[in-house]
């Protein structure tokens, strides 16, 4: 599903350069769940950015489902984005001025989804996740577990292919961290492609196979099923 | 989508109330001034246009100028051959109409008796060329027989109460009776000329009012207006062109030389109707007409503060762009384009300015009659509902919205989601000055205005305290009556008796009005008379005008009662000695003069004082105090009395006047009133000026507030360290202040060479003016500044009071 071939990116500020990629590759199939693991600043978070169409990378290959996507344009990557990817981050990153519910549907309005049709997808999928009680609520009504689950149900609302998931318990106790980890794991069952970055070897461990990166490049990867 | 955008954007503007309410607030108030400035404009441009065939309506009006070609006046009314002349060389023109103000007319009817503003006479077909409306009478004869009047319902019913007017017979002046024979609906507040009564232009013919042989060859009564309808699509210019031709053909003598012609001397033009009111500053207008210079002024003055409230949306909606990073990197991650982000702030803003301008229009309804008191104009909440005014209605808040949303909105949409959702977002420096440059440009044009107000108002005080020449105090001026013809000595003494009646005094016109009339002069050179180039305006007067008055001679002497000759006497001005090369006022006295067609000596020599006003330069002028068949027709009656005694001496001279024409009403004004009236209009400017300054400041503080308070948020880390560290309140306070301090006093130094220009230029249209001092730009600059410190230290001062523990912790 996706490949990435001699991947490479740099920042630049006045006085200094990063390479935050350094000629990355590595394959992920269809239905694979994958952690990327590290220290910080290895290059996670921009490699998660360029997988989510975030970002351009400034070199290197980047195919997703066989198409070469690198140097698409805005246009072209909001649009395979919101038809193909969903994001689940540390922070949750709701919008505090909408409820759950408008929340969740966001991402329907801009795929063009039609009132009735996308009330009927919300509620679905806020029932499977077990927050339907708290569709009116607004996210500081909510606590960080709930959060969370509102977040994973946008990002699979639309019903993607992909799901990025940056740190997705990083800001989470336990047990509430245990709970977004079987809703991802259940979404990979029923077929949904997964890359998660996270400093949790407990986290890692939901995972098929491990990438661990170091300095922009891949250092090992661990097969675990 | 646009549900879910407007959702949004109702939710942020509930969760951040303070900085909504600024923007709201700030938005409201100025779309209220645009609203109330538009009201003034489309009243003030729709002029005469109710007028189905305006298009094709031309005044005729008559410059005349010297042999340099220099024009010495121009005339908005010509003399009463050419409508006739016209009309039958020119086969082309539709029709020609002509109206001849009578001015104030005591008209009688039974017991009623009043003084009838604006009365004129108008020629039969001036209803076939204006719309005007006639309610009752036959359009085929209303105006056509002599003795005939049409007016007005509202005269009518001052004189006939609720009977039929038709038929009725009103009495003019106590000396002509007229019967009315049509009601016409009076013409609307945008018309350039207004009349209760007009009275057959045919009356004209009788001999006592002016005759028939003088209006057909009388081409020195320049008084009457003259309209032409000309054909569809027909080129006014081309008939204009040949007017100087014209005029040569009718005006000059047999056996006028080439170079001497008629045209060489005066000018005809054809003046488009509907650029009369706006464009139209001739010597005597029908009515003081309005100024397209005023429009302009305040159409730029609406954009101004209009502009000052988009800059607070811009500067507040950027500022707190850190608080949208958020939202915006969500949408974005959801598969939001950058043009639906765009739409998305674009829709918010044009959201609050719709609900700005609803508030605006309840706001302009409730100060609409501060508004007329203030402008003396009759605007009302119908005013509003025009077309003209419904659609900006519609359109303004859409631009509005766009305009000061389009830079957030570019700014906004611009944030990368995996930096913004990272939490790396920061207010970048650009954006900064650009805020900063923002900032100038609302104090700027408020440091304008404030300069504008200042020198308006000392320019006020100026012209109404400078010295005149005369003395203005306890004047009063009224109409002259003819019926005083026969016995205006006995008239005079028995005003006399009452001790407190200093004096009275007849002339051809009084200070305050106009000074336009003038003939040739020639003046003793040698043993013959040399003519003069320079243009005297001349002054019919009696003998006690300059004693009441109190203006002084500074060389001969007054006209006397015992010199039988003082009637072929002159008295000129100190500027016409000037004007005349001599640099003594003695050296003219006891010297040959003609003026006109009378010949005799230069008598005295008065000072030189203000007959007109400020705007104004002293023009040489000459008086005389004529004798023989024009010792009567004065126009007016100016009686200077004692000031401890106003009402008294008022009382006797009432009673005076009724027992001497108790057919004329008795009316009067004060002269320092009518001179204080010739500066209304600048009253009025000076008074919206304060207005518009006021409140152009008061948003961009509402502004600077928001501002400062969200600068002072970012930086309370900052002032609590620098308070642990031992900083004073008061140095806190300078720190949060200079920042904002500092962008004011650019503005001051923008603003001050604009302001100096601006009214530099406003100033020119004054003969007589103050001066630009440097205070006035040091006191705007001031002001604008400590206003701004007021508005800053609110916010400073508490965050500089605050707990630096507690500032430290919230971090």
């Amino acid at each position: 599903m996706i490949k990435i071939s001699d991947l490479q990116k740099t920042y630049r500020t006045e006085e200094v350069e990063t390479i935050a990629l350094n000629k990355l590759s590595f394959e992920v199939k269809e239905g694979e769940f994958v952690s990327v693991m590290g220290p910080s600043g290895c290059g996670k978070s921009t490699l998660l950015n360029i997988l989510g169409l975030l970002d351009d990378p400034d070199g290197g290959s980047f195919l997703f489902n066989g198409t070469e996507v690198a140097h698409f344009n805005e246009r072209k990557r909001a649009d395979l984005r919101k038809r193909n990817i969903g994001f689940v981050f540390q922070s949750f990153n709701l919008i505090d001025e909408l409820t759950v519910f408008e929340n969740v549907e966001l991402p329907l309005i801009y795929l063009g989804v039609k009132g009735p049709e996308r009330k009927q997808r919300v509620e679905v999928v806020l029932d499977k996740m077990q927050i339907m009680h708290r569709r009116n609520h607004y996210p500081q009504q909510l606590s960080g577990g709930q959060q969370q689950r509102v977040a994973v149900a946008r990002a699979v609302v639309n019903n993607p292919k992909l799901i990025l998931a940056d740190e997705p318990t990083g800001n989470l106790d336990s047990s509430n961290g245990n709970e977004v980890m079987q809703l991802l794991t259940d979404l990979n069952e029923q077929g949904t492609t997964i890359i998660m970055v996270t400093h949790s070897e407990h986290d890692s461990r939901y995972s098929h196979r491990i990438i661990r990166m170091l300095d922009g490049q891949t250092v090992t990867e661990n097969i675990l099923i | 989508m646009f549900r879910n955008y407007l959702k949004i954007a109702f939710r942020s503007l509930a969760r951040y109330k303070f900085i909504s309410f600024i923007n709201l607030f700030g938005l409201t108030i100025g779309l209220s001034c645009c609203l109330i400035i538009l009201t003034y404009l489309v009243n003030e441009t729709s002029y005469d246009k109710f007028n189905k065939k305006a298009d094709r309506i031309y005044r005729i009006t008559r410059s005349f100028n010297n042999d340099q070609g220099i024009v010495s006046l121009h005339l908005s009314a010509v003399a009463p051959p050419i409508a006739p002349l016209m009309q039958n060389d020119f086969r082309e023109i539709e029709k020609i109409t002509r109206l001849l103000p009578a001015g104030t007319t005591p008209v009688r009817y039974g017991d009623k008796l009043f003084n009838e503003q604006n009365v004129a006479f108008a020629d039969s077909n001036l209803l076939g060329v204006f719309d005007i409306k006639l309610l009752k009478g036959s359009p085929r004869t209303v105006l056509s027989e002599p003795y005939t009047a049409a007016m007005t319902p509202e005269a009518a019913h001052r004189y006939f109460g609720d009977t039929d007017p038709m038929g009725k017979v009103i009495r003019l002046n106590n000396r002509i009776n007229v019967t009315v024979t049509g009601i016409f609906s009076p013409l609307p507040p945008n018309s350039h000329f207004h009349s209760p009564i007009l009275l057959s232009f045919s009356t004209l013919e009788d001999s006592t009012i002016v005759g028939k042989r003088e209006l057909e060859n009388d081409w020195g009564g320049n008084a009457f207006y003259t309209y032409l309808l000309l054909p569809e699509k027909y080129n006014a210019r081309s008939l204009e062109a040949r007017l100087p031709a014209f005029l040569d053909r009718h005006m000059a003598e047999p056996g006028t030389a080439a170079n001497n012609m008629p045209s060489r001397f005066t000018k005809l033009y054809l003046q488009p109707l509907k650029d009369i009111h706006l464009r139209s500053h001739l010597d005597d207008e029908y009515e003081e007409n309005g100024d397209i210079n005023r429009v302009y002024i305040f159409s730029a003055i609406a954009l101004f503060i209009l502009i000052i409230a988009c800059i607070n949306y811009m500067n507040l909606s950027t500022a707190r762009s850190s608080l949208r990073a958020k939202e915006i990197g969500i949408r974005k991650v959801s598969g939001a384009l950058r043009t639906e982000i765009i739409l998305q702030f674009l829709s918010e803003s044009t959201l609050l300015s719709y609900v700005a301008m609803l508030l605006a229009l309840g706001l302009t309804w409730l100060t609409l009659p501060m508004l007329n008191n203030l402008t003396g104009l009759n605007l009302s909440a119908v005013s509003l509902a025009k077309p003209l005014i419904i659609t900006p209605l519609i359109l303004t808040p859409l631009a509005v919205g766009i305009l000061s949303g389009l830079y957030p909105a570019f700014i906004l949409s611009s944030f990368q989601p995996s930096k913004v959702l990272k939490g790396l977002f920061k207010v970048s420096g650009g954006n900064l000055s650009l805020r900063k440059a923002l900032v100038v440009v609302q104090f700027s044009v408020s440091i304008v205005l404030l300069i504008s107000t200042v020198v308006i108002f000392r320019q006020l005080h100026y012209i109404q305290n400078a010295s005149l020449g005369f003395n203005k105090d306890h004047i009063l001026v009224m109409n002259y009556n003819e019926g005083l013809d026969k016995n205006f000595e006995g008239f005079r003494n028995a005003l006399l008796e009452d001790p407190h009646v200093v004096s009275a005094a007849l002339s051809s016109r009084i200070p305050s009005g106009r000074l336009l009339d003038y003939q040739d002069a020639a003046t003793e050179s040698g043993d013959s008379l040399r003519p003069i180039s320079a243009n005297i305006k001349y002054l019919k007067v009696d003998q006690d005008f300059l004693k009441t008055y109190g203006i002084p001679i500074l060389a001969g002497r007054d006209f006397s009662r015992q010199y039988a000759t003082d009637s072929t006497g002159f008295v000129l001005n100190a500027a016409a000695t000037r004007a005349l090369g001599l640099p003594h006022p003695q050296d003219l006295v006891g010297k040959s003069f003609r003026y006109g067609d009378t010949k005799g000596r230069v008598i005295g020599i008065m000072g030189d004082f203000n007959f007109e006003s400020m705007h104004q330069a002293i023009l040489p002028m000459i008086l005389a105090v004529p004798g023989g068949q024009n010792s009567r027709k004065y126009s007016h009656l100016s009686i200077k009395i004692a000031g401890n005694d106003a009402a008294g001496a008022i009382a006797h001279i009432e009673a005076v006047w009724r027992r001497y024409v108790p057919e004329i009403p008795f009316e009067y004004n004060f002269l320092d009133e009518k001179f204080d009236r010739l500066y209304q209009s600048e009253q009025r400017q000076g008074s919206l000026f304060t207005t518009f300054s006021g409140i152009a400041i008061f948003i961009a503080c509402l502004g600077l507030l928001g501002l400062s308070a969200f600068s002072i948020s970012q930086r309370i880390k900052e002032i609590g360290v620098r308070k642990v560290l031992g900083a004073s309140t008061k140095q806190i306070v300078q720190l949060l202040s200079a920042d904002f301090l500092k962008l004011v006093a650019i503005a001051a130094a923008i603003a001050c060479p604009i302001g100096w220009f601006l009214m530099h230029g406003w100033l020119q249209d004054f003969a007589y003016r103050t001066s630009i001092s440097w205070w006035i730009f040091l006191a705007a600059g001031a002001l604008a500044a400590t206003v701004a410190l007021i508005t800053i230290s609110v916010q400073a001062v508490r965050a500089a009071m605050s707990n630096p523990a507690k500032s430290l912790r919230s971090e």
